[in-house]
């Protein structure tokens, strides 16, 4: 941020100050979350099925939260890596330090297939952002195995999937996602 | 995939804050070696300068030059220092009253260890190599030789 208080005239008075404000958190890893983060390294989507009213959390909590039962190993599902666009947002970045962005980009929430929530926050590419809509099919495009960080393994997919990009079958029926979008 | 059992995370802004005629004097100050402080209608002397007097409310424009020694009034040992600390060595946050100042500023303070700290030892600024007009640009204070 050299920039924010050298001047022309290096006596001139300062005007401006960068500074920076932030947290770091460290968080024990929770055994669900763990297994959860094993699976995306190994390219997998995991969810756990409640064996009360039978939704499938992905990422899998270790509880259903509408029923109030644990889940665990034995509920453990294999969810699909592709699924429906349910809402989306595209974004316009604005210059500010840390920024990396440069173009307008589309964030998604995603339905997948054989799973009952959304996951946020999913990157879309391969596609013009006045051609994303609901019901829109997407397959997850899987960063390289050494570049999977998982710090936010248990949360959502870190950067084990670098984006969705569409999968050219036919849209899905609003049946599909009305459930689910907000 | 590490196999570790802590997820991190960072959460981190970079504002550019305004800084208005005091506290961008009292940083201006800072970059030319100089410390400033801001004088109340009372006479009282304020380190680091306040932009009004925090008794009354009024507006506060008269600097002063105060330090640049002055005398430790509070400390606290930091054994572990964080990423964003002023020092990866262990340190104090110490509270700083400057010469000629009515009020402390804190700040680091180098020290060998706990044991060589005291309330109401005298500590002079180490002025950083490179300055910009923030309040790094005291390095640390370091006990007054002598
Ligand atoms: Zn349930």
């Amino acid at each position: 941020m050299a920039e924010d208080t050298a001047t022309e005239d290096p006596g001139a008075p300062v005007r401006f100050m960068p500074q920076l404000i932030g947290l770091d958190y460290t968080i024990k890893t929770n055994p669900v979350a763990a297994a959860f983060g094993a699976a995306l390294a190994d390219g997998r989507i995991t969810g756990h099925r409640c064996p009360s009213c039978q939704r499938v959390y992905a990422p899998p909590k270790g509880f259903c939260p509408i029923c109030v039962v644990p889940t665990g190993e034995a509920d453990l599902v294999e969810v699909a890596d592709r699924g429906l666009v349910t809402s989306w947002t595209v974004l316009t970045p604005i210059q500010y330090a840390g920024q990396k962005e440069r173009e307008d980009y589309a964030l998604a929430s995603i339905l997948l297939d054989g799973a009952d929530g959304t996951i946020g926050q999913q990157r879309l590419v391969d596609v013009p952002l006045d051609e994303i809509r609901m019901g829109l099919r997407v397959e997850a495009v899987w960063a390289p195995p050494d570049e999977r960080v998982a710090d936010d393994r248990g949360y959502g997919l870190g950067s084990a999937v670098s984006g969705w990009r569409p999968t050219g079958e036919p849209d899905a029926p609003p049946s599909a996602y009305q459930e689910h979008t907000l | 995939m590490p196999s570790d059992t802590d997820t991190t995370f960072t959460m981190e802004l970079m504002y550019r804050r305004s800084l208005g005629p005091v506290v961008g004097a009292f940083l201006t100050g800072l970059r030319d070696q100089r410390l400033l402080a801001s004088r109340t209608a009372e006479g009282r002397v304020i380190c680091p300068a306040l932009e009004y007097d925090p008794d009354s409310g009024d507006a506060v424009d008269d600097l002063v030059e105060v330090g640049p020694g002055g005398v430790v009034t509070g400390w606290t040992w930091v054994p572990e220092p964080l990423r964003k600390h002023p020092s990866d060595r262990p340190f104090a946050w110490a509270l700083v009253q400057l010469d000629g100042a009515d009020t402390a500023l804190v700040h680091a303070l180098a020290a060998d260890g706990p044991d060589a700290v005291r309330t109401g030892m005298r500590v002079v600024p180490r002025w950083a190599d490179e300055r910009t007009g923030h309040i790094t640009d005291i390095a640390c204070f370091v006990p007054e030789e002598g």
